[in-house]
């Protein structure tokens, strides 16, 4: 397959249309709040139907500016874009305050973005706390009851990729046929900060899911739930997914969800085995001393 | 090792992981959790031809302040500069789901002394973020992090204890953001993009990375403390970070929950302001936004030492 034809990096705002019922999406609406058209405009914020579901859909627009922060474009995720897309999580909790939460509306992520604000400005008024306040708003969503599904569509890269992604309950992404990225650096920049030589790295690249970018060893890692070998299969796979999430969190089950329930995989699919020993080692370790500290 | 009296008057910035991590909590009180003879090392450095610690870089357990256990995450950024990686990922996503689970046990075994024995979370970062040898497992583990003090929120108290060398940034810069409350000593930085990269990303002539007063001021404890990113700015003294954490411990979650910076809509608005003034200004240096917030002479600032700018110095004054 001709992975520059079939791409979808730089296309959330076709993705959206690829994925929610005709028609349906609804810009800068989140139940009865409206999100300033001009903020953060590398941000995508709205409401939609998914098989006529009322969800909130984030995603990312390549060909954005940001004229108060030149840093934005091509899908940066700057400081206005982050508080933008924390504000939406924020609105869609709040449009669902009243309901009980299997009627907790999905918040589908779109994720195409190759990183965070890198710029002086953002470092002086704290990009940290702008990408940390979307993270925060949708572990909160999610605790909430609200299903969170993202589909990586192109870049998933480093902290871009934590901020919008990693906090979702189950993450999908199109499959490398498309050019799908998951990393956190490429090769030649983890070569040139390491000084590992990059030989070494590229032959090891081919079969070490830790270290290595890609979508087949972020799965392997347990980073991905299911990867999509069709984009028309986008819509119906991030449903069934919303579906499943939803009776998960019904049956109290929210451990299976989440960077938790990813850990689990992790283990599970042989990628992450040392973390969950570890931790069990220091539960029983804490267990022998518990008492001099809870009765201190 | 020094003594705990020694570690007491020593400095926080030259001190190692194991001596911030003993020395934060009440004299002989700390036990560490998954300690070097465990041997829980990373399983991924070898194949890359590089050493491991026994402790992964990262020590952990848990002590007292007062009555209240007060469980420690500390970094050691003489160790592949503090990244975190698969198993020291692990130990800190673990100490936040021990002292949320010792919260529980305190609740039901004190019912009515949840307050003076509460747990306490402090996290001494030194760390860029990720490390890029096991670059993968080190992303999602900053993920669990945040989930992992999510769930603690109005519960009990997370500090970020932000003054050694490396200082926090990459993920473990949200990680710092999203605790309740901040402590720094002088040296501190926070920040998300290093000051390498930022050079990379906009030339010499707008950022230059080996300006150390420059990098200071973008990213330094007097900066943060300015805009109200830095709760308590401390002298670089091990005792004064634990008395700071005793402190802490004592006062009550809502107005811990007053102290955090992000979190919710109101706070997501209050920081929107600040963006809106950054955006406006486009300050070329952090000292126009200290000028902006009353402080007439700036560059008399950085010289001071921590006492005599905190008796002077104007901070942005909250929503």
């Amino acid at each position: 397959m001709d992975e520059m034809e079939n791409t979808m990096i730089g296309r959330g705002r076709d993705a959206i249309e690829m994925i929610v019922d005709a028609g349906s999406f609804e810009e800068n609406k989140i139940g009865n709040a409206e999100v300033d058209a001009e903020y953060g405009p590398g941000a995508v914020v709205g409401t939609a139907k998914l098989e006529d579901q009322t969800v909130t859909v984030i995603a990312n627009d390549a060909y954005a500016f940001n004229d108060r922060f030149p840093v934005v474009f091509g899908g940066v995720i700057g400081l206005e874009e982050a508080y933008k897309m924390a504000t939406t999580v924020y609105r869609t909790m709040e449009a669902d305050q009243d309901k009980p939460l299997a009627e907790k509306r999905p918040i589908v992520l779109i994720v195409d973005t190759p990183g965070n604000g890198p710029g002086k400005m953002e470092e002086i008024a704290g990009m940290n706390k702008a990408t940390g306040s979307y993270q925060l708003a949708l572990a909160e969503a999610r605790k909430a009851g609200h299903p969170i599904v993202a589909m990586v569509i192109g870049r998933a890269i480093s902290g871009a990729f934590l901020c919008h992604g990693l906090q979702a309950d189950e993450i999908l992404a199109l499959s490398t046929d498309f050019g799908t990225m998951i990393h956190v650096m490429p090769i030649t920049s983890i070569s040139r900060i390491t000084k590992m030589d990059i030989e070494r790295l590229e032959e090891l690249s081919k079969v070490n899911p830790v270290f290595a970018p890609g979508v087949n060893f972020f799965y392997n890692l347990g980073g991905v739930k299911e990867i999509v070998n069709k984009v028309e299969d986008m819509r119906s796979v991030i449903a069934k997914h919303v579906k499943e999430v939803q009776e998960l969190k019904a049956n109290g089950e929210i451990e299976k969800l989440g960077p938790w329930g990813r850990g689990l995989d992790g283990d599970a699919r042989g990628g992450r085995v040392t973390r969950l020993k570890a931790m069990a080692k220091m539960n029983e370790e804490f267990a022998a001393v518990a008492d001099k500290y809870i009765n201190a | 090792m020094k003594s705990w009296n020694e570690l007491e008057k020593s400095s926080f910035f030259d001190a190692n992981a194991r001596e911030r991590a003993v020395g934060m909590c009440d004299k002989g009180t700390f036990t560490e959790l998954l300690n070097p003879l465990d041997r829980f090392e990373s399983p991924h450095l070898p194949v890359l031809g590089t050493a491991v610690e026994f402790d992964d870089g990262t020590v952990t357990g848990v002590g007292l302040v007062g009555k209240h256990p007060l469980f420690v995450v500390s970094m050691e950024g003489k160790f592949i500069g503090g990244a975190i990686g698969e198993v020291n990922g692990a130990k800190m996503v673990n100490t936040l789901r021990l002292a949320l689970k010792a919260a529980n046990d305190i609740k039901a075994a004190h019912p009515d002394e949840y307050d003076v024995r509460r747990p306490i979370v402090a996290i001494s970062f030194e760390t860029g973020g990720v490390r890029l040898h096991e670059a993968n497992a080190g992303l999602l583990a900053h993920a669990e992090v945040m989930d992992a003090i999510q769930d603690c929120r109005r519960i009990l108290p997370i500090v970020a204890v932000v003054g050694s060398k490396v200082g926090c940034f990459g993920g473990m810069g949200f990680v710092a953001a999203a605790t309740d409350v901040i402590v720094m000593n002088e040296q501190g930085r926070i920040g998300l993009t290093g000051p390498e990269v930022i050079e990379q990303e906009m030339g010499k002539d707008e950022f230059d990375a080996s300006n150390k007063a420059l990098v200071y001021r973008t990213t330094g404890a007097k900066h943060k403390y300015i805009i109200q990113d830095c709760n308590y700015l401390v002298e670089d003294v091990i005792g004064d970070f634990h008395k700071t954490l005793a402190e802490i411990a004592d006062i009550p979650m809502d107005k811990i929950e007053e102290m955090r910076r992000i979190g919710s809509l109101k706070l997501v608005q209050e920081q929107q302001d600040l963006v809106k003034l950054v955006g406006e200004m486009q300050p070329k240096d952090s000292m126009d936004l200290w000028k902006y917030y009353g402080n007439e002479d700036p560059a008399a600032l950085p010289e001071m030492t921590t006492e005599e700018f905190l008796k002077v110095v104007k901070r942005r004054v909250r929503a």
